[in-house]
């Protein structure tokens, strides 16, 4: 019924999946948590109405400030823009440039765009983006291993470390599922993820609440289309982020099998729609918890690492 | 490298649950309220009565419903009643006077941070995950993992009573280590009499009232639940 659309096509629809979906996913999740405060909240639409708006204004660069400050968001967001053709975000199967890197590879992209937007702030000599920045990079130390071993466990699941066999673990049965490993690994995922996207209980998202702040605080001193890009970006990573939970581990269903053009659309809103979904747990999770403080931190890290550890664990039992 | 078979759905469904039992254990490092760790210890005693349940009716086993339902009626009702009960007005004095019962606070008890913690008990729960593991045994009605969980948690409920210096929380951590040691018989005598088992419960309600005939005592000397005034007593 539909046409066949080239591979090239389609691995591009999947950067520009991501790429255009960000924001509005962002949008989503602060309306639904709005919503439940009791508040009307903003646009849906809002993200790209701040985003147009942010273009179009003038850029300015702190005094003394180098060139880093200024190739940071774009080398960032190139950054973001590489690792959705690395992912499942569309297809089943595995598109060519999907080989170029593992699920470390797409996290060493993630790590090196964080390590960006992290020395661009430095380089400001503003005290609250640097604060932001050392944050980042502290807690980022202590979620590292949380990521490494569960990169592990599907590493021991698969026998392989790419995401697109993991999928296909999920998919082919419903024992895959309910095995105590994969359950505990993707629960720490979604740990990290809450933390990666500066979710409750780690980080508030909204406000001006500058103590509290890590990832937010980075881009303090950056203006108009860099300052632009950057959030951008931060929602180009939370998509991702969502994607590889969903499509890889919780919910690996609705991609496409095939290259028909009607498969890949539906592949489209299938992922919008679990994005949105999972966008209004993390509203929930925004809405009953209250922001832990600095310092405790390091006990919701400690969570997330006891869940990827038993998973390990669990596997080399043989039982998981 | 090769994958990791998958194992049963049954199987997976019994080491899931298992695994809720030592991450309860596990949540008792945190919790900062007498209520919340008493609640912890119902819902932990829960899934060890629903995996019996479970064990029951997949393997069946019918006088495992009678264990399950017995377990679930003691340790999930009447132990955290009586508990609770039992603890009522203790630590109210320097607290706030309209908090109930079960506001009593026991936070902040842990002698090193709780992270550290959590390492140190990942330490241990490895250990016994590990050395349990090496000795092979094959249960017939449960996968070998919920051996290995059931001692790890056992070996972190004693982490738990060490580093908490609470009486509430060390009392709660002798009562999750008789939940490991339970699930430790659910996986290696599952046909064990049922006499033994109910005998087995019935020292558990023994144990409930010799602790809270401590805690009583402890309280009503120091004044406060937690085991710190005790280091002076020391010669």
């Amino acid at each position: 019924m539909s046409a066949a659309l080239p591979i090239p096509v389609i691995q591009f629809l999947q950067v520009a999946t991501v790429a255009v979906a960000a924001p509005g996913v962002s949008g989503v999740i602060a309306r639904v948590e709005a919503r439940m405060q009791g508040r009307r909240g903003p646009r849906l639409l809002q993200p790209y109405y701040d985003l147009a708006k942010l273009l179009r204004k003038e850029a300015l660069a702190p005094e003394g400030a180098s060139w880093v400050f200024l190739v940071a968001p774009l080398a960032a967001a190139a950054c973001y823009l590489t690792v959705p053709l690395l992912i499942p975000v569309l297809t089943s199967y595995g598109l060519p440039l999907g080989y170029m890197g593992d699920i470390l590879g797409g996290g060493f992209i993630l790590a090196l765009a964080s390590f960006l937007v992290a020395v661009a702030a430095l380089d400001t000599g503003s005290p609250y983006a640097q604060m932001g920045a050392s944050r980042a990079k502290t807690f980022g130390a202590i979620t590292e291993p949380v990521v490494l071993f569960v990169v592990f466990t599907v590493a021991l699941v698969t026998g392989t470390d790419l995401p697109y066999a993991l999928a296909a673990t999920v998919r082919s049965s419903a024992s895959q599922i309910v095995r105590p490993a994969h359950l505990l690994a993707a629960a720490a995922l979604f740990m990290v993820i809450l933390y990666e996207t500066g979710r409750i209980p780690v980080e508030t998202h909204t406000g001006t609440n500058e103590f509290g702040m890590i990832e937010e605080a980075r881009p303090f001193e950056h203006s108009g289309p860099y300052f632009a890009l950057l959030k951008w970006g931060s929602a180009m990573k939370q998509l991702i982020l969502y994607t590889i939970l969903l499509n890889v581990f919780v919910a690996p269903w609705g991609l496409a099998a095939s290259t028909q053009a009607g498969a890949v659309v539906l592949a489209i809103v299938a992922l919008l729609a679990k994005a949105a979904a999972l966008g209004v747990v993390v509203a929930v999770i925004d809405n009953s918890f209250a922001k832990l403080r600095l310092f405790k931190i390091t006990e919701f890290a400690a969570g997330a690492f006891l869940l990827a550890v038993l998973g390990v664990f669990t596997l080399y039992l043989g039982g998981g | 490298m090769s994958a990791v078979a998958a194992p049963s759905v049954y199987a997976g469904g019994a080491s899931v649950i298992a695994v809720g039992v030592l991450l309860a254990e596990f949540g008792m490092f945190r919790q900062a309220l007498l209520r919340d760790q008493v609640r912890l210890y119902a819902a932990q005693s829960a899934l060890i009565s629903v995996l019996a349940v479970l064990v029951a009716a997949a393997r069946h086993l019918p006088e495992l419903y009678v264990l399950g339902a017995l377990s679930a009626g003691l340790k999930v009702v009447i132990v955290p009643v009586v508990l609770r009960r039992l603890l009522r007005g203790i630590g109210r004095d320097g607290a706030d006077p309209d908090a109930g019962p079960g506001w009593t606070e026991i936070a902040g008890s842990g002698s090193l941070s709780l992270a550290s913690t959590v390492l140190l008990a990942i330490a241990v729960a490895a250990f016994g995950f590990f050395a349990v593991g090496a000795m092979g045994i094959h249960s017939p009605v449960l996968p070998p993992i919920a051996l290995s969980i059931s001692v790890s948690v056992a070996l972190v409920a004693f982490v738990l009573m060490i580093m908490r210096r609470d009486v509430a929380s060390q009392a709660i951590g002798f009562l999750a280590m008789e939940n490991g040691i339970s699930l430790t018989a659910l996986v290696v005598a599952a046909g064990m009499p049922l006499i033994l088992e109910v005998a087995f419960l019935f020292d558990l309600l023994v144990a409930v009232v010799v602790f809270e005939l401590l805690i009583r005592v402890h309280h009503g000397r120091a004044d406060s639940l937690s085991t710190a005034d005790l280091t002076r007593l020391r010669g």
